[in-house]
């Protein structure tokens, strides 16, 4: 575009303007034609103000494209339109999620796509260990929830009463009437700390035949015999098997 | 539905209690209007608002119209009043601060769909100078160029609105384009 201060101003200016967004009637369009071909200051201006008004007429496009789809839903009549109470209601328009996504794509950089679907990737990865996760936990939850847990003083006590009812039960079966009462036999030390050693040693050498001492032992500890000293016993229960 | 029937025959049925013909009015009007409103402000959310206090002044001032003139006209120079009124509103705010705005908005707001993944940044570039060239013209130059280049009114119909000499409507508009030329001459030695 030249410089409007490098020509001089014609006298046709409105002429001009009126030429220039057609409104010229045809004899007036041919005398300004044939004005233009002299007038080197109108050319020029003629020239220069075409270029401005595709300018803003581009500008009018890009804008008004858009927004008149959204002007024309922009002011809105309610059906009283005589009251002073009529509103006009906007509507926003919003691009739908999928085209926005593909518009986003369309203008970003290769690297910024590329960031884009690692992320997604990584974001995926994690939902679905987090998912995992959580459906191995969910059965313990349950199982503490519905089943109340035991403080070692609740095991205690009930350890302690079973003891004492097994020990009523049995003293109350086996308890032999007053007299009857008979001392058992100690073990001898030696025998039973022999039998001991055998009981300790591993199956493989346990499985070897006893010698007699150790039979006669057995035997004698088992009621099967007599022992030299059954008279020494302070006292035997009545029901005991092997008498 | 549209009424048949001319402008001011709607004019004359609103006012005989018709709810449904002032309706017709706006429907016709908006969109002519919300263009004039955006030329004017440069901002879409300024001449959405623009455009509706337009219709509601027209509505409350029903009364006060006279059939002498067009309904257009009518509409078209309460609708000027009404931009140059939110301008000078927005410059008492801030001087900057519209531009500014409007520049931000501009970038989202001027780029359809379709042409926006393949628009040059020169191109960006332009149409906000183009903006901001018809936004920083004095408001009877902006109106003038506004009606002429947004509405696509004729030379008659703006003297009609403006209730100026035809000569006059057609000396702004010259007056006009060559501040915006000289503006866009200043962006294109930037950008060249």
């Amino acid at each position: 575009m030249r410089t409007m201060n490098e020509r001089s101003v014609c006298h046709r200016s409105e002429d001009l303007v009126t030429y220039l967004y057609n409104e010229a009637s045809a004899a007036e369009a041919q005398d300004f034609a044939g004005h233009l071909e002299t007038c080197e200051a109108c050319r020029a201006e003629f020239a220069v103000f075409s270029q401005v008004h595709e300018s803003i007429l581009l500008w009018r496009n890009e804008a008004l494209g858009s927004a008149f789809s959204s002007a024309s839903q922009a002011v809105e009549v309610p059906a009283e339109a005589t009251t002073d109470s009529r509103q006009f209601v906007r509507h926003e328009q919003k691009l739908p999620a999928l085209a926005a996504l593909r518009e986003f794509f369309s203008v970003s950089p290769l690297w910024l796509r590329g960031a884009t679907a690692f992320a997604a990737l990584l974001l995926c990865v994690l939902g679905v260990l987090t998912i995992s996760r959580m459906l191995q936990r969910q059965p313990q939850v349950t199982k503490n929830e519905t089943q109340p847990g035991f403080s070692q003083r609740d095991i205690d006590q009930a350890v302690q009463k079973g003891i004492e009812e097994g020990m009523a039960r049995a003293s109350r079966a086996n308890l032999p009437p007053k007299g009857e009462i008979k001392m058992i036999r100690p073990q001898k030390a030696e025998n039973r700390i022999q039998l001991a050693a055998n009981q300790s040693q591993p199956r493989s050498q346990r499985s070897r035949s006893l010698t007699r001492q150790e039979r006669i032992q057995l035997a004698a500890d088992l009621r099967l015999t007599p022992g030299r000293d059954e008279e020494e016993l302070p006292f035997v229960f009545p029901d005991e098997p092997n008498q | 539905m549209e009424m048949v029937g001319s402008d001011e025959q709607m004019v004359e049925r609103a006012l005989s209690g018709d709810p449904e013909a002032f309706g017709e009015i706006v429907r016709r009007w908006e969109r002519r209007i919300f263009a004039l409103a955006f030329g004017m402000l440069g901002r879409e959310e300024d001449a959405r608002d623009a455009t509706q206090e337009t219709f509601m002044a027209a509505f409350r001032n029903l009364r006060g119209f006279r059939g002498e003139a067009k309904v257009s006209s009518w509409l078209h120079r309460i609708a000027v009043n009404q931009c140059i009124t939110r301008q000078r509103r927005a410059k008492v705010r801030s001087e900057t601060a519209l531009e500014d705005e409007a520049e931000k908005n501009a970038a989202v707001f001027a780029m359809p769909a379709e042409i926006s993944p393949a628009r040059t940044t020169e191109g960006r570039e332009r149409s906000v100078a183009v903006r901001r060239a018809v936004c920083a013209l004095p408001p009877d130059l902006r109106q003038v160029v506004v009606m002429k280049e947004f509405e696509e009114l004729t030379f008659q119909e703006i003297s009609d609105a403006l209730e100026l000499p035809l000569s006059t409507v057609k000396s702004r508009l010259y007056t006009a384009l060559r501040q915006l030329q000289m503006r866009l001459q200043k962006f294109g030695e930037r950008i060249g």
